[in-house]
């Protein structure tokens, strides 16, 4: 079936069977930083931004996102506030395997957006649905903390 | 085989549809998606129901949740939220941000699992829902007929759930899992209570997670009236809910534990609200 996405701002078609997720459609037409691991909703490293929220495209149906704007990590490459979240996760070297990383960069990216002066409790609650096998959350609450501008 | 998919644009077309052998409705699809991955489900046809567009509102005396609500667009609605204390507790602990930004109410009382966060919380405030094409209206608790099964005729589906305003009540929620907000609870507690000094005036206890639907004993709901909620008392209603409540054992906890569990909600509950015991 036809269906069109905005993918990073370019609007884009797609013929797809119906059982195709948007996990399935964005790696397919070269999106690499969705990942897929768990493919039944519980790790968070297919999080990208739908319509500006954060979404599980392994947990979506492609057609169901006909006509919405999509945005993963290589649209937000130019971003100025984006860049300094990266910037945060290196220096502060969060990432051990990295498979989770973008899911984890997506996610926060929304946080910024949407709570205001985070407690602690509220970060890792806005996190519930980001698995680290590696790292035991610390580097990634360090720089988050950062990020978000609530260091003690 | 192929599945086919339809995102149908009025009521009457979707229940057209869903007359026809294999069809499934979806909205958010978090729950749907996830059992066709395991292969619980093998639909032939999956319909969208998100072609249909109705906002959620407030009438004044009660919360009207149309069918593609997300959990996310209610705990936006801010100032409406104030007026449903209990709802919003339980829906900002339902799975994660992503999940509450495509994850419907009205997909979570379909789904009719007892382990429902929102199914819980609606049934304690005793909502009503609209079932579509007729828009014949019943008790939540009657839609409900157990675990996965509930009271839609073929071509009928779920249009809204209402939900009254509690004002003057107190409220508690808390769901116990064995790691976090993700996984399914091993027991869940939603309660309303309403006290004049420290004499109950009318209360409503619903506990998920621990039988077949949500567990709610009106009989103990009429003692505690009238009452003075004291230490005796608490212990009293505690202990009977532990002994009449018939868990299951499964991969979560045991029978033993989860009675024991379904007690210490109680307590706590009522401790952190009356200080009592
Ligand atoms: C990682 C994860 C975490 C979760 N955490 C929680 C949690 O903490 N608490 C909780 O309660 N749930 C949780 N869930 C389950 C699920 O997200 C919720 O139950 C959600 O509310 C389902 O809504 P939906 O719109 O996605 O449902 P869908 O999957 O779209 O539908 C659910 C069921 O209802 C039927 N249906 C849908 N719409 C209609 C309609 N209009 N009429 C008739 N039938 C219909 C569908 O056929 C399906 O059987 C979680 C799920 C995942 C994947
Ligand atoms: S792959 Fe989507 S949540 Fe794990
Ligand atoms: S760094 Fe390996 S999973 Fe997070």
């Amino acid at each position: 079936m036809k269906m069109g996405l905005k993918i990073n701002g370019e609007f884009k078609e797609f013929d797809v069977d119906p059982s195709t997720t948007l996990l399935d459609l964005l790696r397919e037409a070269g999106y690499m930083s969705v990942r897929r691991a768990c493919d039944t909703g519980t790790c968070g490293v297919c999080t990208v931004l739908m319509d500006g929220k954060p979404v599980l495209s392994c947990a979506i149906l492609a057609l169901s996102a006909d006509g919405h704007e999509i945005t993963t990590v290589e649209g937000l490459k130019d971003d100025e506030d984006f860049q300094r979240l990266l910037d945060l996760f290196l220096s502060e070297g969060v990432d051990q395997c990295g498979y989770c990383n973008p899911g984890f960069l997506i996610t926060a990216y929304a946080m910024k957006r949407e709570l205001k002066n985070p407690t602690d409790e509220e970060i890792k609650m806005y996190l519930v649905g980001n698995l680290c096998r590696c790292s035991g959350y610390v580097g990634q609450m360090r720089a988050l903390k950062k990020y978000l501008g609530v260091e003690e | 085989m192929r599945i086919s998919y339809f995102k149908p644009g009025s009521l009457e077309e979707i229940s057209e549809l869903k007359v026809q052998e294999g069809s499934h409705l979806f909205s958010g699809g978090t729950d749907l998606f996830v059992k066709m991955r395991y292969g619980v489900f093998k639909p032939k046809m999956l319909i969208d129901t998100k072609g249909v567009r109705d906002d959620p509102k407030f009438d004044g005396e009660k919360l009207i949740i149309p069918m593609n609500t997300t959990y996310s667009e209610l705990l936006d609605m801010g100032e409406v939220m104030k007026d449903f204390p209990l709802l919003e507790d339980a829906m900002k602990e339902v799975g994660s941000p992503q999940i509450r930004n495509r994850g419907t109410p009205v997909g979570n009382v379909c789904n009719a699992s007892p382990a429902g966060d929102f199914l819980l919380t609606a049934t304690v405030m005793d909502a009503d829902v609209v079932i579509a094409p007729k828009m014949r209206k019943m008790k939540l608790k009657e839609f409900v007929k157990g675990p996965g099964i509930v009271d839609l005729k073929n071509g009928e589906f779920l249009y809204s759930i209402e939900i009254p305003r509690w004002q003057g009540y107190e409220h508690y929620f808390e769901k116990v899992g064995r790691r976090n907000a993700m996984n399914i609870s091993i027991a869940s507690i939603a309660l309303l209570i309403r006290f004049n000094g420290d004499v109950v005036e009318d209360v409503k206890i619903g506990f998920g997670s621990v039988g077949p639907r949500i567990v709610m004993y009106e009989d103990l709901e009429e003692r505690m009236k009238g009452m003075k909620l004291n230490e005796s008392l608490v212990d009293e209603i505690s202990r009977e809910y532990m002994r009449r409540i018939e868990p299951i054992t499964d991969l979560r906890a045991t029978k033993r534990y989860r009675k024991i569990l379904v007690r210490n909600l109680l307590l706590k509950a009522f401790h952190l609200l009356k200080g009592v015991v």
